[in-house]
């Protein structure tokens, strides 16, 4: 058994409408090992996207620790965190979240601009993740030129195109067709088979939760 | 690609609202510089006024004339060198070929000594002074009214009656840009022989006085006046530029109202620039959550909207300077000067256009600043969740 690249303890999470507290995440322990793919799935309001955004270091929990590859989130600075998750992390989208204004390959690359890669370094990269996803003739399309499917791939290799050692990825088949869900499906795979990222996925969709190794369900605030 | 790509690409990702947007910059900056050149053209023509010279009419009012005899009096004065005078003719044009143009009639020996902002070839200026219907004219003037030296012109006065008849004897030109070249002069002791002018009879309209000293002009002001305190007709003796000033009184209060125009013209401009950039910013706040998402800090966030705000700023002032350079300096400015009247001179300096860009770039700071700090404090989760 590989050892955890997640480790969370005793996560708590309180938002507050008003002064009314909201209690999202209570005593949450997690660990993900290294190289798993895992779906988190749950009803609305359950806490699936706190929690992805907590491992993800988007967001700090409210108590409890954060450890994700080695380093505790929880005592960085929003800076740090920043420059580590420029480095650790992939993100997937529901909705893609490309730059409208910038071509597949420019979206792709954006990430490696704040790397120290000279420009024919992050060309190569960039060509290799399209490579991955299957787009490598996309690359000059504007995101308006491609279909939710290829946009979806595009944001996916931008995900790992920095080679971070974490894609998390929310809902990231919410907005496809069947057969695109499908596809990027299998991409997670295999990504997680060939390349050994890990993957955390939240999903409400029990065809993308039954592709992933492990299923884990969230209901108010804690993981059952 | 780098960064800036990003950034230029933004600029123009609603073409239509960042064009639209730079061209009401433009225009604001086009208003702005056409406004402050008419104050800097005003006033430039006042503060070129020489500083060495007083003028000193009666003390009731600019109409009402002084005696002959204090010319000698103010030429006696402690720290004056040379003094003339003048009466105003009110001269116009019987064919209308000009709206507006002076008409002095001077002291034939002694104006040109005082007046040295206009410049007349010696041997004009001899043959002027030998011819009592003589006159010299601007050189706008003389273009406008169709004639040159040696010829005949007929004059209308608003205040002598019938037509006055003259012989052009010489053409001057100006030594300062803001000297008029819309007056014509003519022999003082044309008018006063005149039995037209029985009632004002030996008596002068103001005298121009030239002082040693410029820094003694309130001294020497004070003194010409006291001399004349105990006459019937007194003295009034003030800085040429005051005199001037005094012929538009109620101009130069609408003078400051246009300094303030041009204050708010430049809010305006804020206005505009600040609600487009909020617009983008609004549109684009879920991007910059991604941004912020994939490793860009609060930083880049803020450097982005500020530098779109600041270009559009710049490139909205810039066109609007080539505006201004193109429209004023080159068109309405020599044009405005051609038909004489008002302005001596009409040009936008390039300190100013230079202002205007300087303007426009605070403008493109102040504008982009409270956008750029309120997204970039966002939370990045609160941002990826915005949609609008």
């Amino acid at each position: 058994m590989a050892g955890s690249i997640v480790t969370l303890k005793g996560i708590d999470k309180t938002f507050y409408r008003g002064k009314e507290p909201i209690h999202v995440l209570e005593k949450l322990d997690l660990d993900v090992p290294e190289g798993s793919f895992e779906a988190l799935m749950g009803p609305s309001g359950s806490g699936k996207s706190t929690l992805l955004n907590i491992i993800a270091g988007l967001d700090r929990p409210s108590s409890g620790t954060v450890t994700v590859g080695g380093a505790d989130l929880t005592k960085m600075s929003d800076n740090q965190l920043a420059k580590w998750r420029s480095q650790t992390i992939g993100f997937v989208f529901q909705s893609f979240n490309l730059i409208p204004v910038l071509t597949a390959a420019q979206n792709v690359e954006l990430p490696l601009l704040l790397t120290s890669l000279n420009g024919a370094e992050r060309k190569k990269r960039v060509a290799t993740a399209l490579r991955v996803v299957g787009l490598e003739d996309r690359m000059d399309h504007y995101p308006r030129q491609l279909s939710g499917g290829q946009e979806q791939r595009v944001a996916i290799a931008r995900a790992i195109v920095n080679d971070p050692k974490i894609i998390v990825a929310d809902e990231p088949t919410g907005d496809l067709d069947r057969k695109s869900a499908d596809d990027v499906l299998t991409l997670m795979e295999k990504l997680n088979k060939e390349l050994g990222k890990t993957i955390f996925m939240v999903t409400h969709d029990p065809a993308a939760s039954g592709r992933a190794k492990v299923q884990r369900m969230l209901d108010k605030g804690a993981l059952q | 690609m780098n960064l800036a790509t990003y950034a230029r690409r933004n600029m123009f990702r609603r073409r239509g609202r960042t064009i639209w947007t730079m061209i009401a910059i433009a225009l604001t900056v086009l208003i702005f510089c056409l406004i402050r050149t008419v104050l800097v053209s005003w006033e430039g023509s006042a503060e070129d006024a020489a500083q060495d010279r007083l003028a000193s009419r009666h003390k009731v009012s600019f109409t009402m004339n002084l005696p002959l005899k204090y010319i000698t009096d103010v030429r006696a004065v402690d720290g004056v060198v040379g003094a003339t005078y003048a009466n105003w003719f009110g001269a116009k044009d019987p064919l209308k070929r000009v709206p507006f143009m002076a008409g002095l009639a001077v002291d034939k020996d002694s104006f040109f000594e005082v007046s040295k902002e206009f410049s007349v070839d010696p041997a004009q200026l001899a043959d002027w002074k030998a011819t009592k219907n003589g006159v010299i004219l601007g050189d706008i003037l003389a273009e406008k009214l169709e004639t040159g030296v040696g010829k005949t012109l007929k004059i209308e006065s608003d205040i002598y009656p019938g037509d006055w008849e003259f012989k052009v004897a010489g053409i001057y030109t100006p030594n300062r840009k803001t000297a008029d070249r819309m007056t014509m002069v003519m022999h003082w002791d044309m008018l006063n022989d005149d039995p037209r002018n029985a009632w004002g009879k030996d008596r002068l309209g103001w005298m121009l006085v030239n002082i040693k000293d410029s820094t003694r002009s309130a001294e020497v002001s004070k003194a010409i006046d006291r001399k004349f305190d105990e006459m019937d007709d007194q003295t009034l003796t003030m800085s040429e530029r005051q005199f001037a000033l005094g012929f538009v009184g109620a101009l130069a209060a609408v003078l400051d109202a246009l300094g303030y125009v041009s204050v708010g013209i430049l809010l305006i401009m804020v206005l505009i620039l600040a609600n487009t950039v909020a617009m983008s910013v609004r549109e684009r706040t879920n991007e910059y959550g991604v941004l912020r998402a994939i490793g860009f800090t609060p930083r880049h966030v803020a450097t982005f909207i500020l530098g779109e705000s600041i270009l559009v700023a710049l490139a909205g002032g810039l066109l609007g300077v080539l505006l201004t350079f193109l429209l004023i300096n080159n068109l309405a400015g020599p044009a405005l000067v051609k038909q004489g009247g008002f302005f001596t001179f009409f040009h936008t300096p390039g300190w100013l256009m230079g202002l205007a860009l300087l303007i426009a770039l605070i403008v493109g700071v102040f504008a982009g600043l409270f956008p750029a700090l309120r997204a970039s404090r966002l939370r990045v989760t609160d941002a990826l969740r915005r949609v609008d």
